[in-house]
């Protein structure tokens, strides 16, 4: 009924959160919208698990707000119809079937039981459904939290360094997933302390250190922060290749004995440079801006910033 | 933005949030089948309840059996002493229940947090007073059934047979009722004081050790004594007054012992102190 209350958005708003000395989140605001994949992306350490605890209330901020759909997640009643969450794999007993975990959890909600059925396909585990927990590997305990997140037909999910221990058919069937997720209108914040892993599955980043923010941008402008791209052209006639390259207005550094990198110029002008001066090219690479790349100088800016506040 | 802008794919928008929905409820009877598929999908619970149960039988059936034999050599003023109920449900079968029931009743609240559960099932129901009071009554309420079936089934078991010697007590004989309620009332009391506990130290072993100590060790340990505010000490420890007056079906008289009242008094206090602790621990500490 009340407008602009059901548009599913996260919002973190300057939230703060401290055991005793150590400051795990600090003054932390970010927003993350509806039908986006948002990477949450940080070094390990950095405040991602305590800021979605947050979220989900589990953990009670020192100051500073979290909501959903405008309200706070505890405000909630059934939360599996509003937040779907894998926050550990691990955060499941052991001794039970996966099954029966899920069985426990959809009763609590007032899910129907054929819901227990259809995420267990979804995730792959419709066969194992029977077996206890305990036996399961890492990458089935994934499975089985994201079935547990999907149990609810959510608007919302959250998941948590969800690709730890899986296959890579299962990194990309979640990555589809997530995708799909997304595509349907959800609002999916995934956790990350892998750069690399984000470049694929999401659409817009939530960077943080040491509980601070960082960046708060679509995956393109963050990646554009990273170092530039370059050439790499390897060659035994390097010395007559050097000047040419600068009369064209790229810049050349020696990169190893017999290769230059080359800013400023795009590979197949450097190559058709060399073929029109009889020039012998053993090698012409493109290196694009990784977001590892983007990622480090940003945290390692970020770091000395830090190191500079405190002493 | 408003809605519509947020909503790419409207032929699915997710089941859960129709604009404008209400938010739905979590009823209780969903809450409680919860907690008792929790309990009972545990090869654990299965295994020490019914291992636990058949043991307490054998060990009634086998003091039944010494009091039947040894019966005709017993001298007068053991005769006199002789409680068919203390045949029935012996101290040590009084310290199995309770160390069996409040182990039980501790790793309902640690197992979830030792494994994380906890974490899932506060992002289900962030009500967590809601969780906690459903997992309080079901456990209860199984560990009452089983101090029911214990405590009846060790009594007809025992009185069976020492009825050959025409020493059984009935039902309805002074004194009995009592016994067999308190016999009951055993297990539910140490699983409430177990969870309590697991609550407060949310560490397994721990916990298990705790327990075992406070509600069995420790009131073993105390005597009567000529200083009345020790006796009044002591007359707050439930095993205590259990193995003092509630367990005997003439419960000597004296200062320094406690009475039934006192001792029904310390048992609904325990219960009641221990459902409050579990309910505000866990309502409020991160997990």
């Amino acid at each position: 009924m009340s407008s602009g209350s059901v548009d599913h958005v996260i919002e973190v708003n300057r939230l703060t959160k401290r055991y005793g000395d150590v400051v795990a989140v600090s003054n932390l605001s970010f927003t993350v919208p509806p039908g986006l994949v948002t990477g949450f992306l940080g070094p390990n350490g950095a405040g991602k698990s305590t800021t979605m605890r947050m979220i989900l209330g589990l953990n009670r901020p020192t100051s500073g707000t979290a909501t959903i759909d405008g309200r706070p997640f505890t405000a909630r009643q059934a939360g599996l119809h509003h937040v779907g969450a894998l926050l550990d794999a691990g955060d499941v007993h052991p001794g039970r079937s996966a099954r029966a975990h899920l069985s426990a959890l959809a009763h609590t909600n007032g899910l129907p039981r054929r819901r227990i059925h259809e995420v267990l396909e979804e995730v792959g585990l419709a066969d194992a459904g029977h077996r206890r927990v305990g036996g399961f590997s890492l990458g089935m305990r994934q499975r089985l939290g994201i079935a547990a997140a999907l149990l609810g037909d959510p608007p919302v999910l959250l998941f948590d360094e969800p690709v730890n221990g899986l296959d890579p058919e299962g990194v990309r069937w979640v990555r589809g997933l997530f995708r799909r997720l997304a595509a349907e209108g959800r609002t999916v914040l995934v956790s990350s302390h892998l750069m690399s892993e984000m470049q694929n599955t999401a659409d817009r980043l939530v960077v943080v250190g040491r509980g601070e923010l960082i960046a708060e941008e679509t995956v393109t402008e963050f990646a554009a922060r990273g170092a530039r791209a370059h050439v790499t052209v390897r060659t035994p006639q390097a010395a007559l290749l050097v000047p040419l390259l600068a009369a064209a207005g790229a810049t050349a550094t020696p990169d190893g004995a017999d290769a230059l990198a080359v800013t400023g110029l795009p590979a197949a002008q450097v190559g058709e440079l060399a073929c029109r001066h009889h020039i012998v090219v053993h090698e012409l690479t493109t290196h694009h801006a990784s977001l590892e790349e983007a990622f480090m100088e940003l945290t390692a800016h970020h770091a000395q910033y830090s190191a500079q506040e405190t002493r | 933005m408003s809605a519509p802008a947020s909503a790419p794919a409207p032929a699915s928008v997710p089941a859960g949030s129709p604009s404008g929905a209400a938010d739905p409820r979590v009823r209780r009877r969903g809450l409680l089948t919860a907690e008792w598929t929790k309990l009972w999908s545990l090869r654990s619970t299965r295994w020490v309840l019914g291992a636990g149960i058949l043991l307490l039988l054998a060990g009634t059936v086998q003091k039944s059996w010494d009091d039947y034999h040894a019966w005709p050599s017993y001298h007068a003023l053991e005769r006199a002493h002789f409680d068919a109920m203390t045949t029935a449900f012996s101290n040590i079968s009084a310290i199995l229940l309770v160390v069996g029931a409040g182990v039980i009743g501790a790793l309902t609240i640690v197992g979830e947090y030792a494994t994380g559960l906890i974490r899932t099932t506060f992002s289900a129901v962030p009500a967590r007073h809601r969780v906690v009071l459903a997992k309080l009554a079901v456990t209860t309420a199984v560990m009452l059934a089983t101090g029911v079936v214990v405590s009846l089934s060790t009594f007809a078991l025992s009185q069976s047979i020492l009825s050959g010697r025409g020493i059984a007590v009935s039902v309805n004989d002074p004194g009995v009722p009592r016994v067999l309620l308190a016999n009951a009332l055993l297990a539910p009391l140490a699983a409430l004081v177990g969870m309590g506990i697991g609550a407060l130290l949310r560490h397994t072993a721990g916990t298990v050790v705790a327990v075992i100590v406070l509600l069995v060790v420790l009131p073993m340990t105390f005597k009567p004594t000529v200083h009345p505010w020790v006796n009044d000490l002591y007359m707050w420890f439930p095993f205590y007054d259990w193995a003092h007056c509630l367990s005997l079906r003439r419960p000597p008289a004296g200062p320094a012992l406690p009475t039934v009242t006192v001792s029904w008094t310390a048992f609904a206090a325990w219960a009641v102190v221990s459902a409050a602790v579990t309910v505000g621990v866990v309502s409020r500490r991160d997990v």
